[in-house]
């Protein structure tokens, strides 16, 4: 057997033009670069989500823009708003209806601990999705702005891909 | 489908399409003024309307809520609520119904008290088909039953719920 | 293609399904229904024999709530009842607690109030716009809504601190002053939107293929909204000048000129053009506000730090951008009350859809449906 010729000069002289690299990391980029998330508007967070999709801080921006009605088509949940014990079914066949890989994000407070509802002697709302299915990005807020949705979106980017994509922008 | 789809004219729609005015005519809500229903057969107490927030209230037997909803029906109010108020201590149920009039200043409540032991009471949805989700929704709430109601399945507790959240001895 | 199927309603009307028939279920997560609303409807072919909405997907308890937390905690929640119009809805609630404790509100407060109030109207009537529109199938006027929208936003967020729950009023008054760069950008805002509106016009009411769409649509009778007690855009589009603001006046609207819109249709159209017309209606009323703003202070001096209210019952109404919004407050002279009763107006406004799409096309009960303009936390609560 002839020994292996020695291609890494070929290979330093295409390196400005070709990067090599695991398929699960090109397959991580190519999800991170275009999320889509199920529309799925349960309460007041919902109106925010929508004001990100729209006109000022356009989603589009960061390729989660495409909202699908169906869960056979979405890879992301942003679960926005409050979830009850009589919704909880149905959201739990939604995420199942997703196809793998999926990702959730939770966003307000409603989603992630029952925010404002949850007092002593509560009998409807389940305080927190992650006791249905499990969450990646939690987005604190009631509402949170659009721009933390934004913030959420890259970090789960981040999270698929390891490495962020955009700056941090520090407050001045 | 007519062909010839009108014209919306002129640059303000509500000037050329409005209905003939009307509106001028209202009178504003003092307290002391002419009981508009002081004709009916119904005790109307006098309430003033700056401290409670409506102007006409009166209690009536529970056998009579039907009757009393049909006369006001006829006088033109339309059906603002029902809904119940549990006084425990008392041992009893209290049905509240609000009615306001479309063109006076004009707000009627109507009260009646039912034992607690045995909350039943006949339903106006006869006379007011708006009735259905008030007393539905009662019904979730307070566990009063409506006699003659067409349909008294939780409407806003799950389908399989038997609790009444709102009465004061609920513990979830 | 708009008319009814008068072999169908025939039928129905004598209670019997005719030939044969499925059950469609429609959400409770589908885009059509704005939020999580569910309607069961019985389908003949594209026809509807019944359609039943099945509600409580987003029940919060809000008035369980109020039975739990003193009036001070419990003022948040309302801003979440309807947060569309958040402003209107806390302004019902102040009003209930000022109105039984006797609060006097300065002038200057009740005025800032009216002007934040019809901002909020108009945001609300605009996120309706846009998502109504997306509903019949056009999506580029949601963008152009919300555009606008993000100025008012801008304009609130300054002086409240929130973009869409305010809770910016207080018992006697509000929490915050406004200054002049409010006012100067409010009335920015106000010569901006006029043309705009005049934009919206030629671009989405006058379109042919829009109004063939709606004209004749889903058509409600006064009777029904009376016997239903609909209120706000749907039943002044069905011809009756009602409007808590002139029937009822509450805060500073005496002191303003401005009409009620009412379109005598009774279809989609007519809720629609009630709709535009009453946000140049808001504008009037702002620039009014603007002008006549009294100086002085904001909030009332000593309010109790602890409220109680007299025993007793108290109520107050506003006209929220769907409609009349009311609040029931039973007091027994404690801290916290003994009941609280929110009644909402889009869940007697989606109460008449039972029977206002009957024998209606699935595509035109959807235009009804979304000519209503539901928030489905206002009807569940
Ligand atoms: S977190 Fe707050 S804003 Fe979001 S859904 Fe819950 S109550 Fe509404």
């Amino acid at each position: 057997m002839e020994a292996p010729e020695d291609n890494s000069q070929l290979l330093k002289d295409c390196s400005p033009y070709v990067k090599f690299a695991k398929l699960d990391e090109l397959l991580a980029l190519g999800r991170a670069n275009s999320l889509w998330p199920l529309t799925f508007g349960l309460a007041c967070c919902a109106i925010e989500m929508m004001a990100a999709g729209a006109s000022r801080f356009d989603l589009a921006r960061f390729g989660a823009e495409v909202f699908r009605p169906s869960p056979r088509q979405a890879d992301v949940m942003i679960v926005a708003g409050t979830v009850n014990k009589k919704m909880a079914a149905a959201i739990k066949t939604l995420y199942d209806q997703m196809p793998e890989p999926k990702w959730v994000i939770a966003m307000g407070n409603c989603a992630i601990s029952g925010g404002p509802f949850v007092f002593p002697g509560q009998y409807a709302v389940i305080e927190g999705v992650d006791k249905l299915f499990p969450v990646d990005v939690f987005i604190p807020g009631c509402p949170p702005r659009p721009e933390a949705l934004i913030e959420g979106l890259l970090k789960l980017e981040e999270k698929l891909t390891g490495k962020r994509r955009w700056p941090v922008v520090k407050p001045e | 489908m007519n062909p010839a789809v009108p014209e919306i004219p002129g640059d303000s729609p509500l000037k050329a399409a409005q209905a003939p005015a009307e509106q001028a005519a209202v009178t504003p809500a003092v307290a002391p003024w002419p009981n508009p229903l002081a004709h009916l057969q119904i005790p109307f107490r006098a309430v003033d309307y700056e401290v409670k927030g409506y102007h006409l209230e009166v209690t009536v037997a529970p056998g009579e809520v039907v009757a009393v909803a049909t006369q006001l029906d006829k006088e033109g109010l339309a059906l603002d609520t029902i809904t119940g108020v549990d006084w425990m201590a008392e041992g009893q149920m209290e049905v509240v119904y609000d009615y306001f009039h479309l063109a006076k200043p004009l707000r009627v409540v109507v009260r009646t008290r039912i034992p607690r032991d045995k909350p039943e009471i006949d339903t106006i949805s006869g006379v007011f088909p708006g009735a259905n989700w008030h007393e539905r929704e009662t019904h979730d709430f307070f566990g009063i039953k409506f006699l003659g109601h067409p349909d008294l399945t939780p409407f806003l507790l799950p389908e399989d719920a038997t609790y009444h959240p709102l009465r004061k001895d609920f513990v979830a | 293609m708009t008319e009814k199927a008068d072999f169908l309603t025939g039928d129905v009307a004598a209670g019997q399904p005719p030939r044969e028939t499925f059950v469609l279920n429609l959400g409770p997560q589908h885009p059509a229904t704005h939020g999580v609303l569910r309607v069961k409807m019985t389908m003949d072919g594209e026809y509807i024999v019944r359609a039943e909405p099945v509600c409580g997907y987003i029940h919060r308890m809000q008035e369980k709530m109020g039975e739990n937390r003193t009036y001070a905690q419990f003022l948040p929640n309302t801003s979440r009842i309807d947060y569309l119009s958040a402003m209107t809805y806390t302004h019902a609630f102040v009003g209930a607690v000022e109105r039984a404790a006797k609060i006097p509100v300065p002038p200057r407060a009740e005025y800032i109030r009216v002007i934040t109030s019809e901002l909020n109207r108009i945001s609300s009537h605009l996120v309706w716009w846009g998502a109504f529109l997306l509903d019949l199938g056009g999506f580029t006027p949601l963008l152009y809504a919300f555009d606008d929208r993000e100025k008012i936003l801008d304009l609130l967020e300054a002086i409240t601190g929130a973009r869409l729950t305010y809770c910016y009023y207080r018992f006697g008054g509000l929490c915050n002053d406004v200054d002049d760069s409010f006012i100067k950008g409010t009335r920015e805002f106000v010569a901006h939107m006029r043309p705009r509106l005049k934009m919206y016009r030629g671009l989405v009411t006058e379109n042919i293929i829009f109004r063939k769409r709606l004209e004749g649509i889903g058509p409600i009778s006064q009777e029904m909204c009376r016997k239903y007690g609909a209120t706000g855009p749907v039943i002044r589009g069905s011809g009756v000048s009602y409007d808590v603001r002139r029937v009822e006046p509450y805060s500073a609207y005496p002191e303003f000129d401005f009409e009620i819109p009412t379109f005598p249709g009774g279809d989609s159209m007519a809720r629609y053009l009630v709709r535009m017309e009453e946000m140049v209606q808001s504008l009037r009323i702002i620039e009014q506000a603007l002008d006549k703003l009294p100086a002085g202070p904001v909030m009332a001096d000593k309010v109790p730090r602890v409220l109680k209210l007299p025993a007793g019952d108290y109520c107050y109404a506003v006209e929220a951008a769907r409609g009349r919004f009311a609040v029931r407050i039973v007091s027994d002279n404690k801290e916290i009350p003994y009941r609280v009763k929110l009644r909402t107006p889009s869940l007697s406004n989606l109460s008449l859809f039972e029977e206002a799409s009957k024998g209606m096309l699935l595509p035109d009960a959807l235009a009804l449906m979304g000519s209503l303009d539901l928030v489905i936390p206002d009807i569940d609560r």
